[in-house]
């Protein structure tokens, strides 16, 4: 299990000034659950992220994955970035199999699980192209793919699907869900895009901005429908999903009409 | 169905192609040079040839093309100054080599590590910056002082030259490094060696290539500068001793080749980048 207690996160603007990034957040992703994190722009979900991949580490609280306390990057959480971070010079199958170079392990074994991870997200016969020749959505795929190569405990997605079109952002969704359900990876996914954290999520938590903190926990099952019946319509159409959309429309929605309202009382 | 079979013919004749259009370029956007290039050449060849032939200008200072063509077979026959033309040449390219391997084996590994070392920055940063745009003839009577007239002083000369392009670019190509890609590669399990070798490396290849492309077209333009000193042989001082003797023709002719190997070995530099880096721009 993870688990980040209590974390908070302070940086130094540039004019001197101290920014709560992320103030006392707490939270649990247990074994074959999908954690979405959801919130506006500035309300420390990056920064959440970027602390339990080890990128920066806390102002207070710990965060702990196993038991064991996460303190640098590593490969036991795989990272799927929002920008595609693929290198150029190598072709899409080095790529995949970077994490397992890495780890020593010999070139035929790293083909071969390349080939077999490229299969699980489709790109099976782009194995020798490289990155420039594939269009964002593949792109990421084979970010999503090179993730998995070390066989990490953990997924973190850093909006990973934001900088694609909506379509492509459909096809991703799926695909992420029938890697999760074949995989049976946990994963810790951020987006600003309410529609696409109640559906790939099995909880949600909402964030708020300035301080940055989780300000409600919402367990859905419509991603766990999906992997049964696969009926993307009858999900979108549900009246629960309609309800929950709007509850946490209303929740992202809060602070900032407040700081409004507040704005306006002192004018 | 007039329509279909009309839009059918349109895309099949030639004759009755559409009109293909885009967006409108700005710069040059991959427009083609080379035509304009050559007819630019072919014109000042044609100036040359008119300027001589009218004797618009003296003889002493501008030979004829026909002389130079002839002094240039003359040189290639029966050397200049003592030594055949592959004499002078080769010592100038054993120089410029000799000063490129050195510039680079010292410049590549202190330019990637001032840009990795905060104590690498700050212990060279301030002697390369100092140094580096000072022209060479300024410090050639120490080079000549501390180090003698032979080969030592010429090579020093060079490498000193080239070397701060090279590790400046070496830097620079750190530098350009996005951070995105060194956190990915460490969340892929990446140790220091490992993250150098496979991301900082080949991250700065562009950018280094790019410096030694401009270190060794530094080199040739301070090849002469070098061999001033008291050299015998050379395509500098080939030029530096015709000089003495108002040869203009043969001035010219060191001149042609000088200009033609710089030439070449940009284009070689070329396409080893088209070789080793041809990502670059793609990504």
């Amino acid at each position: 299990m993870l688990q980040v207690r209590n974390a908070s996160v302070f940086f130094s603007a540039r004019d001197g000034r101290v920014v709560h990034a992320l103030d006392r957040a707490s939270l649990d992703i247990d074994a074959n659950s999908i954690v979405v994190a959801l919130g506006a722009s500035g309300c420390g979900k990056s920064t959440l992220l970027n602390a339990i991949a080890g990128f920066l580490p806390l102002s207070e609280g710990s965060i702990t994955l196993d038991g064991q306390p996460v303190a640098s990057p590593g490969a036991d959480r795989g990272v799927v970035f929002q920008k595609d971070t693929l290198l150029p010079w190598s072709s899409v199958a080095d790529n995949v199999a970077l994490g397992l170079r890495f780890a020593g392990v010999p070139g035929r074994e790293r083909r071969e699980r390349a080939e077999e991870l490229l299969g699980l997200v489709g790109l099976e016969s782009f194995a020798d192209a490289f990155p420039h020749e594939l269009s964002g959505g593949m792109r990421q795929r084979v970010g999503i793919a090179r993730a998995l190569a070390t066989d990490p405990k953990i997924l973190l997605m850093d909006e990973p699907f934001g900088a694609l079109d909506s379509l492509t952002r459909e096809q991703m969704q799926e695909l992420l869900i029938d890697v999760w359900a074949r995989t049976g990876k946990r994963i810790f996914f951020i987006t600003h895009s309410i529609e696409e954290a109640l559906f790939l999520g099995t909880t949600v938590v909402v964030m708020s901005p300035r301080p940055g903190r989780i300000v409600a926990h919402f367990d859905v099952d419509f991603v766990r429908r999906f992997a049964a019946e696969r009926d993307v319509r009858a999900i979108l159409s549900a009246p629960e999903f309609a309800d929950l959309y709007d509850e946490i429309r209303s929740l992202v929605h809060r602070p900032q009409a407040e700081a409004e309202s507040r704005r306006m009382v002192l004018q | 169905m007039t329509d279909l079979a009309r839009s059918g013919s349109r895309t099949s004749d030639p004759a009755d192609r559409p009109k293909i259009v885009r967006l409108h370029p700005f710069g040059l956007d991959g427009a083609r040079t080379g035509p304009i290039s050559l007819a630019t050449a072919l014109l000042l060849l044609a100036a040359w040839f008119l300027a001589t032939h009218f004797r618009l200008v003296p003889p002493l200072f501008l030979p004829t093309p026909q002389e130079v063509a002839t002094q240039f077979l003359a040189v290639v026959e029966d050397g200049y100054a003592g030594a055949t033309l592959w004499e002078h040449l080769s010592a100038s390219l054993f120089r410029i080599f000799s000063a490129a391997v050195i510039a680079a084996s010292l410049g590549i590994p202190l330019g990637l590590a001032m840009g990795l070392n905060r104590w690498a920055k700050g212990v060279f940063d301030t002697p390369i910056e100092f140094y580096w745009p000072l022209p060479p003839l300024a410090y050639l009577p120490l080079m000549i002082i501390w180090l003698g007239i032979g080969e030592v002083s010429k090579i020093v000369l060079l490498t000193l030259a080239m070397f701060a392009p090279v590790c400046l670019s070496a830097q620079a190509g750190v530098r350009s490094l996005p951070i995105e890609r060194v956190n990915a590669a460490l969340s892929l399990g990446a140790g220091r060696w490992q993250l150098f070798r496979t991301i900082v490396l080949p991250s700065a290849l562009p950018e280094i290539l790019t410096g030694l492309r401009i270190g060794i077209g530094v080199g040739w333009s301070t090849l002469v500068a070098a061999e001033l000193i008291a050299a015998t042989r050379g395509i500098g001082f080939m030029i530096m001793s015709a000089s003495h003797f108002l040869a203009t023709d043969v001035v010219f002719v060191g001149i042609g080749i000088i200009a033609a190997f710089a030439f070449a070995f940009s284009y070689g530099m070329r396409l080893l980048e088209a070789w080793l880096v041809p990502w670059k721009g793609k990504s």
